[in-house]
């Protein structure tokens, strides 16, 4: 039996109690909201794959990769993605095997949230090669 | 009053002033996460409004050729064509120079979307502006030391140089290589050509030959002033034709030309009315902008004018400046095909906060 003097400590009980639960719901509830850097993340990621689907629309990136002309490579693509974006290329053949010696870069990435692109692109060559194209792309700081 | 009511006021208080101070630290903690989750959804809501705004081709299908036609339904592309290639005469009718253009009123009617403001912004990959930095006189002929410089965000771009130089009954072109992004080059023109000139540079990245910018600069030369553009005519082009519609009562015209980095053309008239002229502009199979020139006379004065087809540079709808403070604003940058070369199209579009 609970003494009548005992009821106004339940009640302080009780109010902790409450406090608790209504944290833990805010608490559990704030792990479902999506945080601002995935949003970043998608914009560069579309931007990227856009610029690789135009420059692949008329052979152009193709031909660049047979040609193993890297600096063309690089430049292409510094000039199709926007101002302050700054990206890391890599390219594997069929094998996965990686093509390029040097870097296809414009800046490096290191410490920021990146996004990667990765891009199957077919050369229009009578003898057609295969390529996977690894792009990673931030907004450079 | 008794030991339990006070506790029971005690414990009341405690209560709700917890659980105040607990759904305030709450809201504050998680006010930013949801901030950030409103926006992701009107990101991705505003995204796909700007891809259909660049991969639709609107109704009718081919608004842009008729200067007459107001689309029912807003979309840039190109009917039939490989995504995000852009009709070359609905770009130009976004210009509000062209007198064919579709005001902001009419392309938000036409979208049917009530709560999205947007502004659309079409420019080359890159820049190329000319400025003259040397003049010679000799004794038949000037000669004019321009250096070109081809850059994208102060970065230089190497680039292949096509230059046009157009006179009174005189067309001249060379080119030049803009090694470093800068290119400097001779323009010699006799003393037998009359003035103003006009000198037309198309740069054609080296590494890729769809990107391809252009720049015009007019310069004095034997006595001949250089006028503001449009003010002996308004030049609008659409639908292969170029209409040139007069500033002054007497005015006369000579050649027009259609240049392109890897060839040009004298353009033929189809009609010519008081006021005004329209010339068939020819289909060119280059990657490159087409600059039309119109060369001609006003009583006295030799003018030229010049208009891009498609009608680039452009900026037209929303200005978010001053509105920034209200709603969302998100910037989409995309790579568009026009006339099957590369331009930047960026699109900002904006919603209720």
């Amino acid at each position: 039996m609970i003494k009548r003097q005992n009821f106004g400590q339940i009640r302080i009980l009780e109010a902790f109690l409450a406090v608790i639960i209504i944290f833990s719901a805010f608490a559990i509830s704030a792990n479902f909201t999506v945080t601002r850097c995935n949003v970043e993340n998608d914009d560069l990621a579309s931007v990227g794959l856009q610029a690789l689907m135009q420059l692949d629309s008329d052979g152009s990136l193709g031909k660049l990769l047979d040609e193993e002309n890297w600096k063309g490579l690089r430049e292409t693509l510094s000039l199709a993605l926007p101002a302050g974006i700054s990206f890391n290329m890599t390219v594997y053949n069929e094998q996965m095997q990686q093509v390029n010696p040097t870097i296809i870069s414009n800046g490096a990435l290191i410490g920021q949230k990146t996004a990667a692109v990765e891009y199957v692109c077919v050369s229009r060559n009578p003898l057609f090669h295969c390529y996977v194209i690894y792009l990673q792309l931030a907004v450079a700081k | 009053m008794p030991a339990t009511s006070v506790d029971t006021f005690f414990a009341c208080s405690l209560m709700v002033l917890l659980i105040l101070s607990a759904m305030a630290g709450a809201s504050k903690i998680l006010y930013p996460q949801i901030s950030n989750s409103v926006d992701e959804f009107a990101y991705e809501k505003l995204m796909e409004i700007a891809k259909h705004l660049l991969l639709n081709p609107g109704e009718p299908l081919n608004w842009g050729q008729d200067s007459q036609v107001v689309p029912e339904k807003f979309g840039l592309a190109k009917a039939d064509a490989e995504a995000y290639t852009l009709d070359i005469d609905k770009v130009s009718r976004l210009n509000s120079e062209n007198r064919f253009s579709i005001s902001y009123a009419q392309m938000f009617a036409s979208l049917k979307i009530s709560d999205v403001s947007f502004r659309i912004e079409i420019e080359p990959i890159f820049e190329a502006s000319i400025n003259l930095t040397a003049t010679f006189h000799t004794e038949n002929e000037t000669i004019y030391q321009f250096e070109v410089s081809t850059e994208k965000d102060g970065v230089p771009v190497e680039a292949e140089l096509k230059c046009y130089v157009v006179a009174e009954n005189y067309l001249g072109a060379n080119q030049a290589y803009a090694l470093n992004g800068i290119a400097l080059f001779n323009v010699t023109l006799s003393e037998d050509v009359g003035g103003p000139a006009l000198l037309v540079v198309f740069a054609k990245a080296v590494c890729n030959s769809r990107m391809v910018s252009f720049g015009a600069y007019c310069f004095e030369h034997n006595l001949g002033e250089p006028q503001t553009p449009g003010t002996f005519l308004r030049l609008s082009s659409l639908n292969h034709t170029l209409e040139a519609l007069f500033g002054y009562q007497e005015i006369i015209l000579a050649e027009t030309y259609a240049l392109t980095f890897n060839c040009f053309s004298t353009l033929a008239k189809i009609a010519d009315e008081n006021q005004s002229a329209t010339y068939s502009i020819p289909y060119l199979q280059d990657s490159s902008p087409i600059l039309l020139v119109v060369t001609g006379r006003n009583s006295t004065n030799f003018f030229i004018e010049w208009v891009s087809y498609p009608q680039v540079p452009l900026q037209t709808g929303a200005n978010f400046e001053s509105l920034s403070a209200l709603s969302n604003v998100f910037a989409y940058s995309y790579i568009v095909i026009i006339n099957n070369a590369l331009y930047q199209c960026k699109l900002l579009l904006g919603g209720p906060r």
